[in-house]
């Protein structure tokens, strides 16, 4: 790492407190936006920052990053917190794995420790139909050599005894499914450490600079437009999550997705209780997912909240579903108080699956798509994505999420839905 | 956004109904009616189905920034 950001180590550490503070510095603020890059990124999220982080290391290209808001303003803030790479479909695994394998020494990669923990993620079966449906995502899983086991209830009981999978309740457990090397991250320190790293890196991260308009000459990109002035870019990615539909507006060409909300909450700090990630649907309730965070609050969620929005505001009903479904299997979580709850806006395609590909121009990429998952695969998406932006030819990993999919018939429906992308 | 009101049944409560899809542009390819959609922060025009209730289907036109419902209407009943 070069430039004025400092190496954290634990001399460092030591130096800093001698010396009473003043070894820590602003990480990525303060700079210039200048008249032209190689690559300008839109949207300092996961996504953008990773890929821009990539596109200097691995590229050696003079890229800025434009962010409405602030850095980390949007959904790397607000999901979950959850990596893992137990997906059935193999285009989906093999790319979901490559990121799980990143995450596992990533902390190392940014010399930024994003708390990587691997807890394991544990998928409940409350149905035999459900045991039967794990164990053929496990199995492909295995197939393509990623963890996964399939447990009975001795096994569960062992892997996470806080559940009583025998306690009698309205739906039995039935066993579950776990992939070990899953868990959670810190999201972010996510956007921090890449942050911190790509202007390590010499990446100029602009906040509050708006992007209002791309700016073409004979077919291609020149540059866009901004709130703070037009900016020459030789090539223009856009990794805009919630608000990629907007691009597409912007674009003239209407894109496969649908702009969702997805809610979270978190519960006052309690003792250690659950020592994974619990993932199940809740018949009538929906998806409930629930973990333990670090300081020691409940983290649930659940599914989306049911129709476009772009309020940041979750659905009452929703929340009750989450917190209805979290009790009927950890019942000892009754009582235990909600301090926050949150939503954030979730690009949803059509197939479920992202979208890493060419945007109308030759020069012009999009980053997107990535529905509900998108914090877990930041490395593998942004390692990749440069690739293709630097070269312009997609890596194989990233090969199947083409735009094109949509009209050739390629989905990768994993959820097996349709075109419908609230429809369980 | 709490209620949708029903031609039929009147204001209800939003978790009787099930939004469906947002509406294509009139004369839109078949590939454009399945799987595009038009992406805009201050309308959005939607079927939605009054489904723990009459079970009409039903044209919303809503603003997503605001969740605020401007208007309701019965799908095929004059005003698509």
């Amino acid at each position: 790492m070069t430039g004025a950001i400092p190496r954290y180590s634990a001399l460092a550490l030591l130096r800093a407190r001698l010396s009473g503070g003043g070894f820590w510095s602003p990480l990525w603020t303060g700079r210039k936006l200048k008249d032209a890059y190689d690559v300008v990124v839109v949207g300092a999220g996961g996504h953008g920052l990773a890929t821009a982080y990539h596109l200097a290391r691995d590229h050696g290209l003079k890229v800025a990053v434009l962010e409405r808001r602030l850095v980390g303003y949007g959904n790397v803030g607000r999901n979950t917190t959850i990596v893992r790479s137990n997906y059935l479909l193999p285009e989906n695994h093999y790319f979901y794995e490559d990121s799980l394998r990143r995450w596992e020494t990533l902390s190392k990669d940014l010399n930024y420790n994003v708390m990587y923990s691997p807890r394991g993620v544990l998928d409940l079966a409350l149905s035999d139909g459900d045991m039967q449906d794990m164990a053929r995502r496990g199995n492909a899983m295995r197939l393509a050599g990623i963890d996964a086991e399939l447990l009975d209830l001795p096994a569960l009981e062992r892997f996470c005894p806080e559940l009583e999978p025998r306690r009698q309740r309205r739906f039995p457990i039935f066993g579950g499914m776990v992939q070990r090397r899953g868990g959670t991250v810190r999201h972010d320190a996510v956007a921090w450490g890449y942050a911190r790293a790509a202007t390590a890196h010499g990446v100029d991260i602009i906040e509050d600079c708006d992007v209002q308009g791309l700016r073409t000459a004979a077919g291609v990109a020149t540059g866009v437009e901004t709130s703070r002035g037009y900016v020459k870019a030789d090539r223009v990615l856009f990794a805009t999550a919630g608000h990629t539909g907007m691009i597409g507006t912007m674009l003239g060409m209407p894109l496969p997705i649908e702009t969702h909300l997805l809610q979270a909450m978190v519960t006052e700090p309690i003792k250690p209780m659950v020592n994974t990630v619990i993932i199940y649907v809740y018949p009538g309730h929906g998806e409930v997912y629930v973990l333990q965070s670090d300081k020691g609050g409940l983290v649930m969620g659940g599914f989306l909240d049911g129709f476009p929005s772009y309020t940041r505001e979750g659905q009452w009903s929703r929340l009750e579903n989450v917190v209805e479904g979290t009790v009927a299997v950890l019942p000892r979580a009754a009582g235990v108080k909600i301090v926050r709850q949150w939503a954030g806006t979730n690009d949803m395609t059509m197939d479920g699956s992202p979208i890493i590909d060419r945007l109308r121009h030759d020069n012009v990429f999009l980053n997107a798509g990535w529905c509900y998952g998108g914090f877990k695969t930041i490395p593998a998406s942004g390692a990749a994505c440069a690739t293709l932006v630097a070269t312009g030819t997609a890596p194989d990993l990233i090969k199947p999420f083409k735009l094109s999919r949509f009209q050739t018939g390629h989905l990768l429906d994993e959820r097996g839905g349709g075109p419908f992308p609230v429809r369980l | 956004m709490n209620r949708l009101t029903c031609p039929f049944c009147g204001p209800r409560e939003l978790r009787e109904f099930e939004f469906h899809k947002t509406l294509p542009e009139p004369g839109s390819s078949p590939y454009a009616r399945v799987y595009e959609r038009v992406a805009r922060l201050d309308e959005s025009t939607e079927h939605w189905q009054h489904v723990l209730g009459c079970r009409a289907w039903l044209r919303v036109r809503r603003n997503p920034s605001t969740d605020a419902v401007l208007e309701t209407t019965l799908l095929g009943g004059g005003a698509t």
